[in-house]
């Protein structure tokens, strides 16, 4: 589903990716950890095209990212879905039309559209909220709507990060329980947190980078 | 067909978002094209008046042959007879002294002391013609009167050549200066258009990133901003076509233009139906090119 081979990337001379080498399979649940800035941040960005790598390949779902022509990017990133630690809901949008832009963007029938998000919205217990504008929600439903937005189109991977850092313990866990809902419908998580206790919560496979290098990869006990 | 429907129902929502979000700085920028579009439509106008006009004197080319007193009646018919035959002549028409002089005083009618003092009838006979279509250039107008200078029964052959030459050249100059003045106006609206769009693309530049995250194409992302740069051109060409018909009507009837421009053509006339839909369609262009102008500067200025 995800595989880099070799991957290095460095901003301004600095590296912020080492030789770096995994494979995510279809279906599976990856936690990325790290300290900050270790590389997950870079990690994420070289998945979805936000940036090239200097050298390597990165495959997802078979296809070789460095020779994604510019135009595919917007397909690809169709397939995915992303939840960030500061939301990135557009604030004069409703909750509504901010999980419907992601059908939207992709030209999904207006009909479709609203059956579509009407019930991932319920799904994630934010019916009441359809017509409530992001910055008048609380941030454990902030984080909902947008993981609302990035499941909408049923994508093939979903990549999150930090997704708990604005969220106490209890809400932490909740978003968790969500991923991992959405992870059992058979769609790929990779997870980059800095929080021991999220990981630490679930038995899943567990990315650790340091200083832009992988040295741990594999299911730690718990 | 649905899914474009809602894709472009969306966009122009956008648009008309963009737009509400700017109320301030979009009704500047509207004022501003307004008048711009104004200064191209007036040299615009004027300068279709002057060619209409232009048209309108190189079809009534008129040759004036005065004839010597000494011509006889059988000479000047020989005469017509003759020019009635040049295939550079369209017409002929024998004005006698005594139509001249009835001319001259229903024309005229307070100069009749003038006439009084010159005696006997002083107005000579002429020949009027008619140049033809094909013959109206400088050189071939120009040829003819010196056929006709050269005959024996003429005494003065006046045209009005010279003149309407004159008012080619200068309406070849209203041109070339409408369209210099004109290719000024046009970019600095477009200047104007791209930076209010600018304003638009930096408030809603995290909205940009948000959009290109979840698969927005290039496409969908700058629509918006294309379609609010036709409205704002569109908006200000119809702003400047109502206050040019304004100005044009003021201009009849104040400054008495009904009738005839300054004596020829048919009268002044306000832009044809077509010029007015090219001028909307140039107005909603311009401001295409400024939304286009804008986006490729944010994107440099982002990458």
């Amino acid at each position: 589903m995800i595989e880099f081979f070799h991957v290095s990337k460095s901003y301004h001379g600095r590296p912020a990716l080492q030789d770096v080498s995994f494979t995510i399979e279809k279906g599976e649940f990856v936690f990325l950890t790290g300290s900050s800035g270790a590389g997950k941040t870079t990690l994420l960005r070289l998945i979805f095209c936000a940036d090239a790598p200097d050298e390597g390949q990165i495959l997802v779902n078979g296809r070789n990212l460095l020779h994604l022509k510019k135009s595919a990017v917007p397909l690809l990133r169709r397939t995915m879905g992303f939840v960030f630690q500061d939301f990135r809901l557009l604030p004069k949008k409703t909750v509504f039309e901010n999980v419907a832009l992601a059908l939207k963007v992709g030209g999904v029938p207006e009909g479709v559209l609203r059956v579509k998000t009407t019930e991932t919205l319920g799904a994630l217990g934010l019916a009441h909220k359809v017509n409530a504008l992001p910055l008048t929600l609380s941030a454990g439903e902030q984080q909902r709507v947008c993981l609302a937005r990035a499941i909408v189109n049923d994508p093939q991977v979903l990549l999150a990060d930090e997704p708990t850092g604005n969220l106490d313990a209890e809400l932490s866990g909740e978003i968790l329980d969500l991923m991992k809902a959405v992870n059992a419908r058979g769609t790929t998580v990779l997870l980059a947190t800095h929080n021991r206790d999220l990981w630490r919560r679930v038995r899943r496979r567990v990315v650790r980078l340091e200083q832009g290098r992988v040295v741990e990869d594999g299911c730690p006990e718990v | 067909m649905s899914r474009s429907v809602t894709r472009f129902r969306y966009l122009l929502g956008e648009a008309a978002n963009n737009i509400k979000a700017n109320r301030t700085t979009t009704v500047l920028a509207v004022a501003t094209t307004t008048f711009t579009m104004l200064g191209m439509g007036v040299f615009l106008l004027l300068y279709l008046n002057a060619q209409e006009a232009l048209g309108s004197l190189k079809e009534e080319i008129k040759v004036v042959v005065y004839l010597r007193d000494s011509a006889s009646s059988r000479e000047i018919a020989q005469l017509r007879s003759e020019l009635s035959r040049d295939p550079a002549v369209a017409a002929v028409e024998f004005v006698s002294r005594e139509q001249a002089l009835a001319t001259f005083r229903t024309q005229f009618p307070s100069e009749e002391r003038l006439l009084n003092g010159l005696g006997d009838n002083p107005f000579p006979a002429s020949l009027v013609v008619k140049v033809g279509p094909a013959h109206r250039s400088s050189e071939q107008v120009g040829t003819l009167v010196q056929k006709l200078k050269a005959l024996a029964e003429v005494d003065e052959v006046l045209y009005s050549q010279d003149w309407i030459d004159n008012l080619a050249v200068a309406v070849r100059y209203l041109r070339v200066l409408g369209m210099g003045i004109g290719v000024v106006l046009a970019a600095s609206m477009v200047t104007i258009l791209a930076n209010t769009i600018k304003l638009t693309l930096y408030a809603r530049r995290e909205e940009i990133e948000i959009l290109k995250l979840i698969g927005a194409t290039t496409g969908f992302i700058k629509m918006p901003f294309v379609l609010e740069g036709a409205l704002l051109g569109g908006a200000g060409a119809a702003c400047s076509l109502v206050l040019l018909r304004g100005l044009f009507g003021l201009a009849e009837s104040k400054l008495a233009l009904k009738g005839t421009f300054w004596g020829v053509g048919r009268g002044l006339a306000f832009l044809p139906d077509r010029v007015t839909v090219a001028f909307l369609l140039l107005g909603v262009m311009l401001g295409c090119l400024g939304s286009l102008v804008s986006l490729i500067q944010f994107r440099d200025a982002r990458s």
